[in-house]
């Protein structure tokens, strides 16, 4: 069991090699998938980033322990993303 | 338990024995750090008035003999070099230059370190309760960065090139490309001064969240926060997020100028558009980082000014959040006119005339809150209400260039410059005057002298507005911002008479500024010996002695039992009511 | 270390959360700021110029990057080892997994060093002026900007990708100076089961470095 110092939940150790070899094979097939694949562009890069951003999740929640935080600091975490996206989606915006 | 009490003491213990140098020069005191901020920022705030000056002089008496424009002599002149003044004449280059520093220098030396490097340093850990910042290192690192910034800020005047003369905006492709702006080192020290500010500011940021979250004393609940402290949490979650976007920015522009990248240059294939839309996004949520602090004092002001609650404070807050909210997608009414596409200005124009509301929620409140009121016309007070009165006239011209048909004639016209004005100077610089002459007894343990504040102040107000507000006819009138000769265009030459008429103001405003000088610096020896609580307000700081010593309270436990604007509650023996004051039986206000 | 102590009796903390751990956080909230700032811009440029840039695997070497790649998430792997064992006391753990982790990062960033030493020798530079790129197939074949050897992609390529990369570089780079720090602390016997916020933060930054580098990996090396 971890027993935290602070507001975040007890919890069991998250299997850390598990989610290791999680993050090899996505990776692997995300190589997999660029090369091989005759994909119209716009599916392959909504694969990929998908792909890409699951494995930043995996990194987040279990490496970065944020799955065993108190809920607010959550939130916060996730505040800036709304931004980013805002950004680069109405600058692109200009473009189309 | 026992290990904090040790630590309490050996902290206080080792105190006494800090050398000079630690203790006043590379202080982790937020106190300490707070005042060099002010020292810091007053300085930059004299320069960029300076620069002012020096461009208000030109306007006023350009040389231009063929349209019957002698022109005078730039008092001082003599002293620069061949390179800006040449027979007294300054140079077009030169003129670009100071109008860049101008901007640059006041936004992010004075105004910014005013509100945030001085008072969310001095006053979070005294309003919340805390003995210091959660990271009294960091803090520490913050002011030693900022201040070789300002200092590489003011060296590019001497480089070769001279400064930055590419507007505080530095739009592409004039600030990537010293062929045509004739500045080579001056616009690179620009950006890596800004780039080391901006890191200091982010540090800042970290800091003032982390305390204000973390540290608050038992009982000080999120709503119970004084108005200042709300402003500056919202102000420091916008710094964290805007500033490294025009770190980024800046870097790109940086690497453009020194390493020949393209990111802005369209010869390469970059695209002068980009930057105007990294700026930007940082450019607005600056401006609201630039009026929320104020803000916040003015509330806390006017409450004690009037003795009264805060009229509906809860709105208040909501009214911050919603600013720093809808702040992030305003970016583009700056860009009306610059070629974007069009529907975007559409969906900008909306959300700008959206963010009025908030404002308007915060202007009927301080008029609510000074309504009926027992009001006490402090200096203080003074500089508050102004604030409101001010910055509603900065907030109407808003709307006006927020309306994106309307910015088509007023775009970088003296109207825009006008409505800055009025926010910044008329909105922030009164804040700024009222929070220090109203904290300034809680900093030095004296008061100001309150006959010199009420000249200051009232000639301040006049002053300012003979100044600004003119600038808003002669910007429907057509002049331009950024034009180093008005009378070379007949459409604007026939104005000249109000430009001189505003230069003569604006002198009068800079040399009245003296007397604040005076008054501050002369009640900081011989100023009257302060109480505690001078004011009678209520909030956290004014439980703790005047200047507070290390660790401000000591081994006193704090416990707060009330909100902060419990002024003239019924039932209470004084017209205020400490936060830290347990009186059973006086009601809460019904608010909350 | 008082007033962080202090800090834990506060009756009025909303988040639950320790200084130093909310202080990273909210130092890698702006980290996201920064890098959404370089990436994005990555993307309008590509988005609004495709053709100065070229398709996967012509210019970049992603065999070697994605090894680089699967690397950096190993070290992430010794990181939060690194921090399981001092969770649980045991000291030794702890120095061997931050060393691990310390030597794998100056791996990351050596094979990065010496892809952008090849780049540049296939013509693949930041300089708007000197870009030739031609590829690493007909780099192999002859020298960059011979006779008859396309260029692919134009500057803006060579400008952002090593912007992207080389600031990614530099924070894993200043990550790993903090790690040998975090070394050295631990060997000073600095850190245990009821003191790990050291560890834990420099955790927190040296996962992000590598979540960031995943994102970048797969648009810059994959798309």
């Amino acid at each position: 069991m971890t027993e935290p110092i602070d507001g975040a939940a007890a919890h069991p150790s998250p299997n850390y090699i598990l989610i290791w070899v999680v993050l090899a094979v996505l990776t692997a097939g995300e190589v997999a998938i660029a090369f091989v694949s005759h994909l119209p562009q716009v599916a392959l890069i909504l694969i990929l980033v998908g792909l890409a951003i699951w494995k930043a999740v995996l990194v987040a929640l279990y490496y970065m322990h944020l799955k065993f935080e108190p809920q607010r600091l959550k939130i916060i975490a996730l505040a800036p993303l709304p931004l980013a996206v805002i950004l680069v989606v109405i600058v692109l915006s200009e473009h189309w | 338990m026992s290990t904090v009490a040790t630590a309490h003491e050996t902290a206080a213990h080792t105190h006494e024995e800090i050398p000079f140098l630690r203790k006043y020069i590379f202080s982790t005191d937020h106190k300490v750090i707070g005042i060099q901020f002010l020292f810091m920022s007053l300085f930059f705030l004299l320069v960029g008035g300076l620069l002012a000056m020096a461009m208000r002089w030109q306007l006023a008496f350009p040389a231009n003999p063929n349209a019957g424009f002698e022109g005078r002599p730039l008092p001082g002149g003599g002293l620069l070099p061949e390179t800006m003044v040449a027979g007294g004449v300054m140079l077009p280059e030169f003129y670009n230059a100071l109008v860049t520093m101008h901007g640059t220098i006041m936004v992010f030396f004075a105004i910014m370190p005013l509100l945030i490097g001085v008072w969310a340093n001095y006053l979070i850990p005294l309003q919340i309760g805390a003995p210091d910042m959660a990271f009294p290192r960091l803090n520490m690192a913050s002011f030693w960065m900022a201040m070789p910034a300002g200092m590489m800020m003011l060296a590019s005047f001497a480089v070769v090139g001279g400064a930055a003369n590419a507007g505080w905006t530095a739009y592409a492709p004039l600030s990537v490309m010293p062929e045509y702006s004739g500045v080579h080192l001056g616009q690179q020290l620009w950006e890596l001064s800004l780039v080391i500010l901006g890191f200091s500011s982010l540090m800042g940021a970290v800091n003032y969240i982390t305390t204000i979250v973390n540290m608050r004393a038992p009982g000080m609940t999120w709503f119970r926060l004084p108005l200042s402290t709300w402003a500056l949490f919202i102000t420091s979650i916008l710094l964290l997020l805007a500033i490294p976007v025009l770190a980024g920015g800046l870097i790109m522009q940086f690497f453009d100028q020194t390493i020949g990248t393209g990111f802005f240059k369209p010869d390469d294939g970059g695209q002068p558009l980009l930057w105007q839309h990294l700026f930007w996004f940082f450019g607005h949520p600056e401006v609201y980082i630039l009026i929320l602090p104020a803000m916040g004092f003015v509330s806390d002001i006017l409450a004690n000014g009037a003795r009264k609650p805060v009229f509906g404070y809860a709105a208040m807050v909501w009214a911050i959040v919603g600013i720093g909210f809808i702040g992030w997608i305003v970016w583009g009414h700056h860009m009306f006119m610059s070629g974007m596409n069009p529907m975007l200005g559409g969906f900008f124009m909306v959300t700008t005339l959206m963010i009025a509301v908030p404002s308007a929620i915060k202007t009927f409140n301080w008029l609510g809150t000074i309504w009926g009121g027992n009001i006490r016309f402090h200096t203080p007070f003074l500089h508050a209400i102004s604030f409101v009165a001010l910055f509603v006239i900065g907030g109407l011209s808003g709307v006006f260039v927020a309306s994106a048909p309307v910015d088509i004639p007023l775009h970088d016209t003296y109207f825009v410059v006008a409505h800055i004005h009025y926010v910044l100077v008329g909105g922030s610089l009164f804040g700024i005057f009222g929070a220090i002459t109203f904290w300034f007894p809680k900093m030095f343990g004296r008061m100001m002298n309150e006959p010199l504040g009420k000249i200051h102040w009232a000639l301040t107000f006049v002053f300012f507005n003979l100044t600004f507000f003119p600038m808003h006819m002669l910007g429907s009138g057509g002049m331009m911002r950024r034009l180093y000769d008005p009378t070379q265009y007949p459409h604007i030459a026939q104005y000249q008479d109000t430009n001189i008429f505003i230069t003569y103001s604006a002198l009068l405003l800079f040399a009245s500024q003296f007397i604040f000088m005076f008054n501050f610096f002369w009640s900081l020896f011989r100023g009257r010996k302060a109480s505690e609580n001078p004011w009678e307000a209520n909030s956290l700081e004014w439980t703790a002695p005047s200047p507070p010593p290390h660790g401000n309270w000591g081994d006193r436990k704090l416990k707060v039992y009330r909100g902060p604007y419990e002024y003239s509650a019924p039932g209470a023996s004084a017209d205020y009511l400490l936060q830290t004051d347990p009186a059973q039986g006086v009601p809460a206000p019904a608010s909350h | 270390m008082t007033i962080a102590a202090a800090a834990m009796d506060r009756g009025t903390s909303s988040f639950g959360v320790y200084n130093v751990k909310l202080g990273m956080w909210v130092f890698l909230l702006s980290e996201v700021m920064f890098f959404t700032g370089l990436i994005g811009t990555y993307i309008i440029l590509r988005f609004a110029n495709p053709e100065q840039f070229a398709r996967p695997g012509e210019v970049l070497n992603v065999p070697l990057t994605a090894a680089n790649t699967f690397f950096l998430i190993c070290s992430s792997v010794t990181m939060v080892k690194a921090y399981a064992e001092i969770e649980r006391g045991n000291q030794q753990g702890l120095k061997r997994y931050l060393v691990a982790t310390a030597l794998i990062g100056m791996l990351f960033v050596g094979i990065q060093g010496v892809e952008y030493w090849k780049l540049a020798h296939e013509g693949f530079v930041p300089v708007a002026a000197l870009y030739k790129a031609v590829g690493r197939h007909a780099a192999e074949a002859g020298e960059a900007g011979a006779v008859g050897a396309a260029v692919l992609g134009g500057p803006l390529y060579g400008t952002t990708f090593y912007t992207m990369t080389g600031f990614h570089g530099a924070h894993v780079t200043i990550g790993v100076l903090c790690l040998w720090f975090t070394v050295y602390q631990a060997y000073r016997g600095r850190y245990s089961a009821q003191n790990v916020a050291g560890v834990e933060a420099m955790g927190l930054y040296w996962h992000f470095v590598d979540l960031v580098w995943i994102i970048l990996f797969t648009i810059v090396y994959l798309i």
